[in-house]
C-alpha cells in the first residue's frame, strides 16, 4: 500500500511540470571564467542604469561555452578570453555580430604560501616549487598565454614534469589557492579578488606572450535582443572600461597598438 | 470421453514421443524411472511449454494444436509440484484464498470449508509458509490446487521430496482427496508404492515413450511388472474397511469374502475423519500367500480365501508365481518354491485354498 | 551558525530543480526499466546480450563524453534535434526535457541492473504456480513479481534517484548551467567553487550529503528489517 502512496506522489510531482519561466526584458550573457568577478559588478551598473532590463551571467570554459553556442545554446551575447573563439561563432552564424575587442588580458604569478615576487620565473626551477598550475592551454586563452611566457623566459622544458593543468582559469586559482598547486600562472583579474589578497601576486609583461584580445560576439539569438546589444554596449562605454580597468584587464586602445 | 495428447519433443537424452488417449476419470498413473520424460509430458498437458509442438485435447477443449494454444491461466487444472512452491510472501490462508478468488463463481465447484476439512488445514491457517514442515506444505499446495475446483489435478511426483514418515502421513489425504472430490488426477510418479495406493489405471513410461494406459489389475496380473521390482510381486484387492477395536483390527470385505488385518496405529491416528464405508485397498505380498489344497482347520493362519488358478509362472531362482482369482473375480499372486508347486500338483483351473499370513491396508 | 543555514532564492530554485529531475527521472526509469529488464532476465540469446552490454555502457563512458555527444546529438544541429525542431518542437538541448532524457539514459544502468538481478533470481516456479491458479500475466506481475522483487524495485528506484542527484557532467555539458533551467544542485555547487565562493559550496554540499545520506539511511534500514524478519518466519 505505501508503495502504492508513493507511487501516487511521485506521478503527481511529475505532473507539475513548471511552465516556461517568464521571460521579461532578460538577456543571457556567457563569459569566460577568468571575467569573474569582474563580470558582476559591470552587470550590477548596468541593471542600475537600466532599472527594466536584466542580465543573466553564465561562466565557464571559453572553450564549452563555445561548443555549446555552436549547438545550440540560448546565450545572447559571449564574452571570450580570447578573439579565435568569437571569430568561430560569427563565422557560423550569419546573424551573429563581427567579433568585438572589449579588453586586453593580463597574466599574474601567485602563490598561497608566499609573496610570488620573490619566487619569480627562475623560482620555477627550483626544488621547493613541486606543481605549477596554468590553465589548459588547448581550451582556455589565458592557458595558451601562460604557456608562451614560460617559453619566453626558457623555462618551459624544465617544469614539465611539474605542470598541472586546470579546465578553466578560475579552476587553475583554486589549485593554487587550496595548495595543490605550489604556483600559478593565472589571470590578473582573479588576483584582484579579496580571497587572493593574502599573498601578492607577480604581474607578468604583456611583451612576453602574445596579446590576450579579449572579444566579445553577439550571437545569432541575441541580435534580436536589444538587452544583449545594450550591454554590448555598455561594456565597450567609458563606465564599463574603468570596471574592466580597475579589475586588472587592459584598455582596449591599449590592446590595439599592440596588435 | 478422453483426453489426448500426441507430442514429438526432442530433449537431452531421449525424444518424447507420445500419441496416446488417457483415461479422463480417476487416477492415471505415469509411472517410469527418472529422466523417461514423464515430467515433460505433464508439463505440456498443463500448459507450460507453448512453444513445443504438441496436440493436447481434453474432454471437448482444445488446450494446444499447431496454430492455437489455451494458455495455462485458462485451463481448469490444478498443479501440485514436487516441491510445493508455496507463494512465499503470503500467508497460508492467502496461498490457498489465491486461486479460489480468481475462479469465477459459476465455476466453483468445491467449497473452501469441505477442503480444509479434508486435508484437515484449520490448524495451518494461520500459519506462514515458512513455519510448515514438508508434508503439511505439500497438504497446503494440495488445498491451493484443489480451491480452484480443477477439471484435471496434475500431480507431478509430489511426495518424492517428502521423508518416509511425512510421506506416510500425506497418502492419506491424497488418496481422499482424489475419491471424494472425483477430480480426474494425471499423477507422475516413480514409487511403485504411490501407485499401488491411488492408481486406477498406469501408463508405463521409458525414455520418452508412453504405453497405453492399463488397470491396476491388469498391470498386475503381468508377473514381469515393474511394479514389482521394489519388493517382489504383489496383489492389490479392492473392498472396504470396517474397523473393530481401537488398536486397529477390522474386516476387510468385498462382495465375496472377508479377511480379519489390522490398520496400522500410525495411519488410523494420522487420518482423522477418515472411517469406513469407503473404497480401500489392501496389499498383499505374494511371499505371504501360501495355497493349501483342502482348507486347514487348525492353523494359525486366520485368512482363508477360496480361490481358482489362472496361471503359473517359473522363475529363476527356483520359485514359482502362482495367479489365482478369488470369489469376487480379483487376482492374487502367490509365491512358492516350484518345488511345492509340482508335489503339490498345481495346475491352472485348480480349485485351491489361497492362506494370507498378513497384509496390509493401503491408504 | 543560523546564517550558515540561509540559501538564497537562487540556491532554492537550484534545490527545487534537482527534486524535480530526480524525481521525474525516476519515475520515468522505473516505467521503462522494469520491462527491459524483464526481457533481459527472461532470454539468454545473443540480442539480449547486446542490449544487455548496450544498457550498461553508461556506467564506462566518461561524463563528459556522454554529454558532448548528446549535445550534439540532441541540439539543432544533431539528427535528433533537427528532427523535432522540422516538426515544430524545440531541440532538446540547454532545456530541462534534455537533462531529462541525458538522466535516463546516464542512470539506466542503475535501474535496470537491480531489477534484472531481482527478476531473474524470481525463477519460474511461482510464476507457474500463480499462472495454474488462474492468474493472468498481468494479475501475475502485480500480485507476485512485484511483492517477491520489492528488493529490486527499491533498490533500483533509490539508486536511480541518487546517482541522478549526483550527475554533473553530463548536465553542465548538454544543459549549459542555465538558471531555473538546467542549474541543477551539482553544477551550483562547482559554480560556487569557480567563484571561490567556499561559505555557499560548503552550504550547498551538507545539504545534499545530508539529503542524500537520510534518505540512503531510510530506504536500507527499511529493507534490512523487512527482510530481517522474512528471515526469521522461515526459520522457525
Amino acid at each position: 500500500m505505501k508503495l502504492f502512496t508513493a507511487t501516487r506522489a511521485c506521478c503527481l510531482l511529475v505532473l507539475l511540470i513548471l511552465a516556461p519561466g517568464l521571460q521579461a526584458e532578460q538577456a543571457t550573457v556567457a563569459a569566460a571564467s577568468s571575467l569573474r568577478p569582474t563580470l558582476d559588478q559591470m552587470v550590477e551598473a548596468f541593471e542600475e542604469q537600466h532599472p527594466e532590463d536584466s542580465v543573466v551571467l553564465i561562466y565557464g570554459a571559453s572553450g564549452r561555452l563555445t561548443t555549446q553556442i555552436l549547438n545550440g545554446a540560448p546565450f545572447d551575447l559571449f564574452l571570450s578570453a580570447n578573439t579565435e573563439f568569437p571569430e568561430q561563432i560569427a563565422a557560423a552564424q550569419a546573424e551573429a555580430s563581427l567579433p568585438q575587442l572589449y579588453a586586453g588580458g593580463q597574466l599574474a604569478l601567485w602563490s598561497a604560501k608566499q609573496d610570488a615576487r620573490e619566487i619569480g620565473w627562475e623560482g620555477l626551477l627550483s626544488p621547493d616549487v613541486r606543481r605549477i598550475a596554468i590553465a589548459q592551454p588547448d581550451i582556455a586563452p589565458y592557458g595558451q598565454r601562460a604557456k608562451e611566457a614560460l617559453i619566453h623566459y626558457g623555462v618551459w622544458d624544465q617544469v614539465q614534469g611539474k605542470l598541472v593543468y586546470g579546465e578553466s582559469v578560475s579552476q587553475t586559482a583554486r589549485m593554487a589557492l587550496s595548495g595543490a598547486a605550489d604556483v600559478a600562472v593565472i589571470a590578473a583579474s582573479l588576483v584582484q579578488q579579496d580571497i587572493m589578497k593574502q599573498q601578492p601576486y607577480m604581474p607578468v609583461d604583456v611583451s612576453s606572450h602574445l596579446p590576450l584580445s579579449q572579444s566579445m560576439v553577439v550571437t545569432a539569438k541575441g541580435s534580436a535582443n536589444p538587452v544583449a546589444v545594450a550591454f554590448s554596449r555598455f561594456v565597450m562605454s567609458e563606465q564599463g572600461q574603468s570596471i574592466l580597468a580597475a579589475a586588472g584587464f587592459l584598455p582596449v586602445a591599449q590592446i590595439r597598438s599592440a596588435e | 470421453m478422453s483426453f489426448d495428447v500426441v507430442v514429438n519433443w526432442e530433449r537431452e537424452g531421449f525424444c518424447l514421443e507420445v500419441s496416446e488417449a488417457f483415461p479422463s476419470v480417476g487416477v492415471t498413473a505415469l509411472y517410469g524411472p527418472s529422466g523417461c520424460g514423464k515430467t515433460s509430458l505433464l508439463r505440456i498437458v498443463a500448459g507450460l511449454e507453448p512453444a513445443v509442438s504438441a496436440q493436447v485435447r481434453f474432454k471437448n477443449q482444445i488446450w494446444q494444436t499447431t496454430g492455437g494454444f489455451v494458455p495455462i491461466e485458462k485451463r481448469r487444472i490444478g498443479l501440485v509440484f514436487q516441491e510445493a512452491s508455496l507463494l512465499p510472501h503470503l500467508s497460508v490462508e492467502s496461498n490457498l484464498e489465491y486461486g479460489w478468488r480468481r475462479t469465477p463463481v459459476s465455476q466453483r465447484r468445491l467449497v473452501p470449508a469441505d477442503i480444509y476439512q479434508m486435508l484437515a488445514l484449520a490448524p495451518l491457517l494461520t500459519k506462514r509458509t515458512g513455519q510448515l514442515s514438508g508434508g503439511q506444505r505439500q497438504r497446503v499446495a494440495l488445498g491451493r490446487a484443489l480451491m480452484t475446483s480443477p477439471d484435471l489435478l496434475l500431480l507431478d511426483e509430489p511426495m518424492a521430496a517428502l521423508d518416509a514418515e511425512a510421506k506416510r502421513q500425506i497418502l492419506p489425504y491424497l488418496a481422499r482427496v482424489v475419491r471424494e472430490t472425483d477430480t480426474p488426477t494425471l499423477l507422475v510418479t516413480h514409487s511403485a508404492s504411490e501407485v499401488l495406493r491411488l492408481a486406477d489405471n498406469i501408463c508405463f513410461m521409458e525414455s520418452g515413450k508412453v504405453a497405453g494406459p492399463v488397470t491396476l489389475s491388469d498391470a498386475l496380473k503381468d508377473p514381469g511388472s515393474p511394479l514389482f521390482s521394489d519388493s517382489g510381486a504383489l496383489s492389490v484387492l479392492h473392498g472396504t474397511f470396517a474397523r473393530e477395536d481401537a488398536s486397529g483390527w477390522g474386516a476387510f470385505s468385498t462382495s465375496s469374502y472377508s479377511l480379519h488385518v489390522r490398520n496400522l496405529a500410525d495411519y488410523a491416528s494420522s487420518a482423522p475423519g477418515l472411517s469406513g464405508g469407503q473404497a480401500d485397498r489392501l496389499q498383499i505380498q505374494a511371499r505371504d500367500v501360501s495355497i493349501a489344497l483342502t482348507d486347514p482347520a487348525q492353523i494359525s493362519i486366520q485368512n482363508h480365501l477360496s480361490a481358482k488358478v489362472t496361471s503359473l509362472t517359473e522363475k529363476d531362482d527356483g520359485m514359482t508365481l502362482v495367479q489365482l482369482t478369488l470369489a469376487d473375480g480379483q487376482s492374487l499372486i502367490a509365491e512358492l518354491t516350484s518345488a511345492s508347486v509340482s508335489r503339490l500338483g498345481l495346475s491352472p483351473g485348480l480349485s485351491v485354498w489361497a492362506l494370507i499370513k498378513s497384509a496390509a491396508l493401503l491408504q | 551558525m543560523a546564517e550558515f543555514f540561509t540559501f538564497t532564492p537562487a540556491d532554492w530554485q537550484a534545490i527545487w530543480l534537482t527534486l524535480k529531475l530526480c524525481f521525474i527521472t525516476t519515475v520515468l526509469l522505473m516505467i521503462l526499466a522494469t520491462p527491459l529488464a524483464w526481457w533481459l532476465a527472461r532470454g539468454g540469446s545473443w540480442f539480449h546480450t547486446v542490449v544487455q552490454s548496450l544498457v550498461a555502457l553508461p556506467l564506462v563512458l566518461p561524463p563528459t563524453v556522454l554529454g558532448f555527444y548528446l549535445l550534439i546529438l540532441l541540439g539543432p544541429q544533431g539528427w535528433i534535434g533537427r528532427g523535432l525542431e522540422s516538426m515544430g518542437l524545440n531541440h532538446l538541448a540547454f532545456s530541462f526535457n534534455g537533462i531529462v532524457l541525458a538522466s535516463l539514459i546516464y542512470s539506466l544502468p542503475f535501474a535496470v541492473q537491480p531489477l534484472q538481478d531481482a527478476f531473474s533470481r524470481l525463477g519460474h516456479r511461482s510464476l507457474e504456480v500463480a499462472a495454474s491458479l488462474g492468474a493472468s500475466p498481468l494479475d501475475r506481475l502485480l500480485t507476485v513479481v512485484f511483492p517477491l522483487c520489492r528488493g529490486g524495485l527499491v533498490t533500483a528506484a533509490t539508486l536511480s534517484f541518487a546517482h541522478t542527484m549526483g550527475e554533473f557532467g553530463v548536465i553542465l555539458m548538454l544543459g549549459g548551467s542555465i538558471p531555473g533551467e538546467t542549474r541543477v544542485l551539482s553544477v551550483m555547487i562547482y559554480d560556487y567553487a569557480e567563484a571561490l565562493n567556499f561559505e555557499n559550496a560548503h552550504r550547498l554540499s551538507l545539504l545534499m550529503l545530508v539529503f542524500s545520506f537520510t534518505v540512503l539511511v531510510a530506504v536500507y534500514g527499511k529493507q534490512r528489517r523487512l527482510s530481517f524478519f522474512a528471515q526469521r518466519d522461515t526459520e522457525s
